[in-house]
């Protein structure tokens, strides 16, 4: 994994270098002599330039009451901090992307100010437990600016990104710089960049050098759901953020205060064995998916919507394709009949444990 | 964790002084005539170190028993950061020779977290303190630390990139029991927020200080680790004597005697929000035309996200100095001017 970083920033920094050099005034190329000193305040230059033009669709969030009544630890933090929280504008009519992060619990009282320094109340609308992020919205407002925004297809890997926050009080946002590191991460849903992320940047923008939205800075760790999941790894190099299109229709769906998309639950434990190829069921929770299409312990799980299951991590990826209410093929070997057969079954969201509230603790990494 | 964080910066450090190794190609000069074959930060690396010390000292328990150091003059003046390491019976520190020396104390500063050191030796390398702000938002820097002790005698310190995120005061603290940290901070993205890097340099991509690595602190608002320098300006005026602790202590704690006659709803916690039960008859807030059940936003500057942060930020204000306070009274949000009375005793 190192190797391939190493091998692809080397490549990819003196592309861009390359690129900087053509963007400079125009000059004999073969007379023109590269200060490197030059070369990087052009790029400082340039990732000041596009903070700047995302700033005035940046707004901060306040919370009031409650939003640290959270005890323990998220991730590896001690507990979510009382402070503001970033947000972009995405609509002219107060429309605002954020992190479902910043609100674990649920405040009684939301404010956002936006950049021309204006406080005003604004609501929780749907919330989207996979992708980490939701919207909230302000009313009585129009012609907000909104940024520019970039699907993953127009990011490249080992460009240059600039992460942007104002989470640690500041109206002034800090930012960050790093690289794309991969694209199609978590499901094929989020981008990975070595840029610092962390409480101070969640809900905030990962933007390119053209000040273009590359996505929403969110905490993430394939192998959780967990609302704190990723948190642990803040200020790592392993970022996550969302890549967003305006008319998608999970941005769309969050307008409605109402929605809520959850990571899908098949209700089935199972493993590895031996004797089979695919996933050996140990166990099928009772009225789970799985259990109302008929699959009983000793069954053998061979594909998940047409991708072959050969271990639980294929497994794992396969469902994060997908999220709750999805309808998904599973393709299974039948203990009783001996036989291989296609049965269809709806995706729920996962039960929560009685009397408990949301699970925040990312399992241990082992 | 932190030690893995280090790791990948330092790839990106890698990175970069490849990138500009390979630069004269694309500008088609001829490489035998540029010095700068090992890049920007390969030069800046190598000359630095000359002003770099790494600092021994006591340890205890968990904590570490050394730090890095900056050389500030040329008669052996070094700038730490403070700390217990420096309790002990004797400080002792390692020139970028390997040379060891007994180091004795100058001044400590403990709210600035400053310390400075003196041996008995010239040092005709050293960085210049600017009381001018050194680096924006953006620049690309390199920290120069000894995080996790990594350096061992004569061996160079450890490089890190990256580029300054903000220059800001923002609030933070050490650990739990610690006074919050104050002054300005210039954070950067770069990872110092590890044992032993405090007291290192970063600078700027053409030599110039930006400043010291601080001790590891945390912000308030996030609850992570910060990672920032305390600027050249402030550890000049710490050279200088213009740092009094009992002044900085003095803007830390201010007045706490105003009065706005205001009486919160105390039903829960004080992590509730500030809602407004009573307005007293005659007080400033009465005359300001606040309301029960208006739910204060700020007062001043500070946000009051609850009960306590709303008490927090009374103690701050002064009487007779007029103020806003921003309240949400159904949907709207009222900003208001208020002028605290005196407290009466």
């Amino acid at each position: 994994m190192i190797r391939f970083h190493w091998t692809t920033i080397l490549l990819i920094g003196i592309g861009l270098l390359a690129d900087a050099a053509a963007a400079l005034p125009q000059q004999d190329e073969a007379t023109r002599e590269l200060d490197p000193i030059e070369t990087m305040m052009l790029t400082s230059k340039a990732m000041r330039l596009a903070t700047e033009k995302v700033r005035p669709s940046l707004v901060t969030i306040e919370a009031y009451g409650g939003v640290a009544s959270v005890q323990g630890k998220i991730g590896g933090i001690r507990k979510q901090g009382e402070g503001n929280t970033t947000g972009i504008i995405i609509t002219p009519d107060g429309f605002i992307i954020t992190s479902t992060f910043n609100f674990v619990q649920k405040p009684p009282i939301i404010t956002v100010v936006t950049s021309d320094g204006v406080r005003r109340t604004a609501s929780l609308m749907g919330r989207d437990d996979i992708r980490k992020i939701c919207l909230l919205k302000i009313d009585d407002v129009k012609g907000l600016p909104i940024p520019e925004f970039v699907g993953s297809e127009n990011a490249t890997v080992g460009q240059w990104a600039v992460s942007v926050g104002v989470g640690y009080g500041d109206t002034t946002p800090a930012i960050s710089m790093g690289i794309i590191s991969a694209k199609n991460r978590i499901g094929g849903r989020a981008i990975q960049t070595d840029a610092n992320i962390s409480p101070a940047n969640y809900g905030g923008p990962l933007v390119n050098l053209e000040g273009q939205v590359l996505g929403i800075c969110v905490p993430m760790n394939p192998q959780s759901q967990a609302v704190g999941a990723g948190v642990e790894w803040y200020d790592s190099g392993i970022g996550f953020a969302i890549p967003v299109s305006l008319n998608a229709p999970f941005i769309e769906r969050l307008k409605n205060p109402d929605f809520k998309a959850a990571p899908p639950f098949i209700g089935i434990r199972m493993r590895k064995v031996p004797e089979h190829e695919g996933l050996w069921v140990e166990e099928v929770v009772p009225e789970s998916p799985a259990d109302l299409a008929g699959i009983r312990r000793e069954d053998v799980i061979k594909e998940i919507a047409g991708e072959v299951v050969g271990d639980v991590m294929a497994l794992r990826s396969a469902l994060n394709r997908h999220e709750c209410g999805d309808e998904i093929e599973v393709k299974v070997w039948f203990e009783e009949t001996g036989e291989t057969e296609l049965v269809k079954l709806v995706l729920v969201s996962p039960p929560r444990p009685k009397g408990e509230g949301p699970v925040l603790e990312p399992p241990k990494i082992k | 964790m932190a030690c893995w964080k280090l790791k990948f910066r330092w790839q990106i450090l890698a990175a970069i002084l490849v990138s500009l190794v390979a630069l004269p190609a694309f500008g088609q000069t001829d490489p035998a005539d540029k010095p700068t074959s090992q890049g920007v930060f390969g030069e800046l690396c190598q000359s630095a170190q000359a002003k770099m010390v790494k600092v021994f000292g006591a340890g205890a328990g968990r904590v570490d028993g050394f730090a890095t150091g900056i050389i500030v003059s040329d008669d052996g003046k070094i700038l730490t950061t403070q700390g217990v390491f420096l309790d002990g019976r004797e400080v002792r520190v390692v020139t970028s020779d390997g040379v060891s020396h007994s180091a004795t104390i100058l001044k400590r500063n403990r709210v600035s977290q400053l310390s400075l050191l003196r041996i008995e030796r010239g040092t005709p390398d050293y960085f210049q303190l600017s009381s001018e702000p050194v680096g924006q938002q953006g620049d690309f820097v390199v920290a120069l630390t000894n995080a996790f002790k990594v350096a061992d005698h004569e061996e160079p310190l450890s490089a890190t990139a990256g580029i300054i995120s903000l220059r800001s005061t923002i609030e933070a603290w050490i650990n739990k029991r610690d006074l919050a940290f104050g002054g300005e901070l210039v954070l950067i993205d770069a990872i110092t927020s590890n044992p032993g890097a405090a007291g290192g340099a970063v600078v700027t991509a053409d030599g110039k200080l930006v400043g010291m690595v601080g001790r590891i602190i945390s912000s308030s608002d996030t609850n992570t680790r910060l990672n920032y320098a305390v600027p050249s300006s402030t550890l000049l005026k710490f050279i200088n004597g213009e740092l009094k602790e009992k002044e900085q202590k003095k803007v830390a704690q201010s007045a706490g005697n105003a009065e706005l006659g205001i009486v919160l709803f105390k039903l829960g916690g004080r992590s509730d929000p500030a809602y407004v039960d009573r307005v007293r008859r005659g007080s400033p807030a009465k005359l300001a035309g606040l309301k029960p059940d208006d739910m204060i936003v700020s007062l001043g500057e500070t946000k009051t996200a609850t009960v306590k942060a709303y008490q927090d930020a009374l103690e701050s204000l002064s009487p007779g100095e007029e103020i806003f306070v921003i309240v949400k009274r159904g949907r709207e949000v009222l900003r208001i001017a208020i002028t605290p009375g005196e407290k009466a005793e």
